[in-house]
């Protein structure tokens, strides 16, 4: 994994990586992406699961329910007049 | 008898806990992955802390509602990424058996507790063997249940397709009566509401498989203990039969390609907004901000991790590891059902060596470390049952043995562990005081 | 010039798409929200039946194919209102694909229709930090996306207008402002195209593409490229502007959302059944019947109701009497009409069918029904009137031949008695009246 690609990786995952870091990270995952490789030796199956037992068709009736006070989830947030605040947006 | 802050100054089992303990109730600690309303639920990282969630873990109420006594939460690596709970960013849960050396991860802080306390249950979590490394590390019996079993509302998630909750105790039969309190439809949790329900009565295995592929690489001490825990089988009357199970090498790369992109989606939402740590300079540009809150709270493995996951499932990358890693999943899956058609479970030692020091721990590279959870990955990747009995010493030092069954029967894993521990003198940690 | 459109409607549920949160009520900021809306750590989500249903419903509207098996994905990137910083949307799996939309003469290819998730709202406050505003976060969502087949910002805004009236249609959509449709509109004018995003609104799409249209044309005469970009529209000034260039890279990294599972499908889309929309209904009554396009339309947009009872009336009697009928002195009164009643409107025209009354007396009747007024003050008054219409035809007897080639002749004599009875019929019964008088010459 070159330096390129470790750099553009982390920012795409929004991490601000030392030189020591991006050295450090990029020679680990090149270690282990090296090891993965053995997966391109085998076809794999042609199921595809998100799931590695059968999750099927569990849907929930549209009835509402509160279960929880907002009040109560909104008190550890930084908040103004009830909205949650956040950084700028540009 | 030692305090119990005494014993958390000695061992850091604890990230959180409380003294008083009523009577009348059961004593279980959970790990600090898993809800709770009373402690603050850090997962073992310093991104949230701070964070007091207002739910309780489904497994955590149902323990409650049981009649037992949440004491506290236990120390982890950091949202579960590791072997040796060495990840933690709250200090680092020791051996009991030799304080230099790890208890395990990355359920440490659980296995610990389960070793140490009197008449102690401990929750912990597995995605990829972090409760069967620990209780074969520390010595006590621990069992991660099929994927689906016990519902996951509430457990901050590591590896949504890997995470299991599930039990440790220094006594065999702890590990029956709390999976079946925890075990269960919840409809705040999908994946928990396909399972069948567990049988009352608890089946006998009758025949094993030892895949000869798992008896690779293992140290001379553990494989001792391991033929010699063959032995005692057959002389339980089951029958013992090697396989092969060619496979299984894909099972490690397939796992952490897969627990990695799952990780690194998981993870996006921690960046110092709405919960944890959260009082950064609002008038950086929001990437700025985002970014400077997780470069830095995020320990090194979990960097590590987000950077291997956002890699393995980018376009033009995706195909080659994150797809392909769900294919060999299936074709593993396959594999398995193949040999649980004329066996009731695998056997295989836990882990292939005895507990490491920190010192040489620390000598371990990142792949190193993965590859050491090369036989406790297959059954997490796949979500079979799976469960570490002490069965053995080296030098002072617990050796575990894991029992692998087919998806939904933890019961035959159940009656295994409680036929192994008539015949097994677990020796117990010289506790220090 | 191609167009094409990619459209978020927000599905009329009672409760949120992966939690029961109520989807209204309470307006005060982060009053409907809970863990799993919040993003908290631990939360799960729980798929809404009724949002797969409804999304099911508009797939198969649009002629869509349907897949046995549907799963969800998660669409990674950092926003201040995307609370987990994954959208849990569908990738791979839409719940339908290939289908098409007919508008006019003219097909409009229908790429694909997913369902996902609302982010929150944000709000700036003067020092542009954020505001947010979770309510809306996690509201089912429904995304429509089209081939480039729209060929103006005209044809994109009907084909919007009518799209909307298909879809509130199948699924009782509210007519209101905050759930209104959002799209974002891909347009090229030469060979590359703009994205601009996020356009709110019917009239703010037309005004959005016109714009760029302009744009791009300019740019391509004065000798310019066009850059492949995402833009944004500025509704004050009309406008359409440069997105803000990213430091910060977006890939997505779709993977599929194992919370969830997979969904099979098959079995709820085909226990769903469709409502015919207007604009189907007419094209089967021009088929079915024979009506003029025209005819069958003006029945279906005055009333489905009314559809509905001249097919009854087709039924029982034959077309030229239903078709005389329903959109003679039925759809007159139609407004005024209490529906409730609509029953007793068959009898009558049996009567006439089968010969017991005549045409008058029949058009008394009716009338009498549906406005509640006396049988014999209609009488007198649709006597005079026939009187005078009688009179005019007479008088100016090539009408009747000028009709019979194109039935606007009618119009002359329309004027006429409107001008001599001065307000004292309503126009639709004067109409309706001439019509009668001229036809039976016929």
């Amino acid at each position: 994994m070159d330096r390129e690609i470790v750099e553009r990786v982390a920012r795409i995952a929004h991490l601000d990586l030392t030189e020591e870091e991006l050295e450090k990270y990029g020679g680990d995952l090149s270690e282990i992406l090296e090891y993965f490789q053995m997966l391109d030796e085998i076809p794999g199956d042609d199921a595809v699961g998100f799931n590695p037992i059968t999750v099927a068709d569990v849907l929930r009736e549209d009835v509402p329910s509160v279960e929880i006070d907002p009040d109560e989830l909104l008190k550890d947030m930084r908040t103004y007049e009830r909205y949650v605040r956040g950084p700028r947006l540009s | 008898m030692t305090s119990l802050k005494r014993l958390n100054e000695i061992y850091e089992m604890y990230t959180s806990f409380t003294e008083d303990a009523p009577s009348g109730k059961f004593v279980f600690s959970a790990k600090d992955n898993l809800t709770s309303k009373d402690f603050e639920s850090c997962a073992g990282s310093r991104i949230l802390k701070g964070y007091r969630p207002p739910f309780d873990a489904t497994p955590i109420r149902k323990m409650r509602e049981a009649g037992g006594f949440l004491q506290g939460k236990t120390n982890m690596d950091e949202f579960g990424f590791g072997t040796f709970s060495a990840n933690s960013g709250f200090g680092i849960p020791k051996n009991p058996y030799d304080l230099n050396r790890s208890c395990g991860g990355s359920s440490g802080g659980a296995a610990c507790a389960a070793a140490v306390l009197e008449d102690h249950v401990a929750l912990g979590v597995s995605t990829g063997g972090s409760i069967v490394c620990p209780a074969s590390f520390c010595g006590v019996y621990g069992i991660a249940p099929s994927y689906g079993r016990v519902s996951r509302y509430g457990l901050i998630d590591y590896a949504n397709s890997l995470d299991k909750v599930g039990v440790l105790s220094s006594k065999a039969e702890d590990l029956g009566r709390y999976l079946r309190i925890i075990a269960g439809k919840d409809e705040h949790d999908p994946t928990s509401c396909v399972q069948p329900e567990m049988p009352e009565k608890d089946r006998m295995a009758k025949s094993v498989a030892v895949p000869r592929e798992a008896v690779e690489g293992i140290s001379k001490d553990v494989m001792e203990h391991f033929e010699r825990s063959l032995e005692t089988l057959r002389s339980m009357g089951i029958d013992v039969e090697y396989v092969d199970m060619p496979i299984l090498k894909y099972a490690m790369p397939a796992y952490y390609v897969i627990a990695a992109s799952e990780a690194s989606t998981n993870l996006a939402r921690f960046c110092g907004m709405r919960y944890g740590q959260q009082d950064g300079d609002l008038s950086l540009g929001f990437d700025a901000y985002f970014t400077s809150f997780r470069s830095q709270y995020f320990g090194d493995e979990a960097k590590r991790r987000i950077l291997l996951g956002t890699f393995t499932r980018m376009v033009g990358y995706a195909d080659r590891y994150y797809n392909k890693a769900l294919r060999v999943r299936e074709s593993i899956i396959k594999d398995y059902k193949r040999v649980f058609a004329d066996h009731d479970a695998v056997v295989t030692p836990t882990m292939p060596f005895v507990s490491p020091r920190f010192d040489d721990i620390a000598n371990m590279s990142a792949l190193d470390i993965y590859k050491a959870d090369f036989l406790t990955i297959p059954p997490n990747l796949t979500g079979m049952p799976h469960m570490s009995v002490p069965c053995g010493y080296s030098d002072g030092m617990p050796v575990g043995l894991m029992f692998t069954s087919d998806h939904w029967n933890e019961d035959i894993l159940l009656s295994a562990a409680v036929e192994w521990e008539k015949g097994f003198d677990r020796i117990a940690p010289e506790v220090k005081g | 010039m191609k167009i094409g459109l990619e459209i978020h409607v927000q599905l009329p549920t009672k409760t949120k798409m992966f939690c029961s949160c109520p989807t209204e009520g309470d307006e005060q900021p982060n009053s409907r929200v809970c863990p799993t809306c919040l993003g908290l750590p631990g939360s799960k989500p729980s798929l809404n039946k009724r949002a797969v249903e409804l999304g099911l419903t508009i797939a198969k509207v649009l002629g869509c194919t349907i897949p046995e098996r549907t799963w969800f994905s998660r669409k990674t990137y950092f926003y201040p209102d995307l609370c987990k910083h994954f959208q849990t949307t569908q990738y791979d799996m839409p719940i339908g694909e290939r289908g098409v939309y007919r508008l006019g003469n003219k097909d409009i290819r229908i790429t694909r229709v997913h369902l996902e998730e609302d982010p929150g709202k944000t709000k700036r406050v003067g020092d542009n930090t954020a505001l947010v505003d979770y309510n809306r976060s996690g509201i089912p969502l429904v995304e429509i996306v089209t081939e480039p087949d729209i060929s103006s910002p005209a044809e994109a805004r009907q084909f919007l207008s009518e799209l909307l009236v298909t879809i509130r249609n199948a699924i009782d959509l509210p007519a209101d402002g905050d759930r209104s449709v959002r799209c974002d509109c891909n347009i090229s004018v030469g060979k590359e195209r703009c994205e601009v995003k996020n356009v709110t609104g019917l009239k703010n799409v037309e005004n959005c593409l016109k714009y760029e249209a302009v744009r791009q044309t300019k740019t391509l005469k004065a000798g310019g490229k066009i850059e492949r970009e995402t833009r944004r529209y500025d509704e004050e000034r009309k406008v359409t502007l440069p997105a803000r260039k990213k430091e910060y890279e977006a890939d997505y990294g779709y993977i599929g959302e194992p919370d969830l599972g997979i969904y099979n499908i098959g079995e709820i889309a085909a226990s769903i059944k469709i409502r015919e929309s207007p604009i189907e209904m007419a094209a089967r009554f021009t088929s079915q019947y024979g009506l003029d396009s025209g005819k069958a339309k003006q029945i279906v947009t005055t009333s489905l109701d009314l559809a509905a009872l001249f097919e009854e009336i087709a039924g029982e009697t034959d077309v030229a009497t239903a078709v005389t009928w329903t959109t003679g002195v039925i759809a007159a009164n139609w407004k005024s009409f209490d529906i409730s009643r609509k029953d007793e409107i068959l009898p009558i025209v049996k009567d006439l069918f089968e010969g017991r009354i005549k045409d008058t007396e029949c058009g008394i009747r009716l009338k009498a029904l549906m406005t509640g007024k006396s049988v014999d003050s209609l009488s007198q008054a649709a006597g005079d009137l026939d009187k005078i219409i009688d009179g005019l035809v007479d008088a100016n007897a090539h009408v009747v031949e000028d009709y019979r080639k194109n039935p606007k002749a009618a119009n002359m004599i329309i004027g006429m008695v409107m001008k001599e009875t001065k307000g004292a019929y309503s126009s639709s019964e004067i109409v309706e009246a001439v019509t009668r008088c001229i036809e039976k010459r016929l």
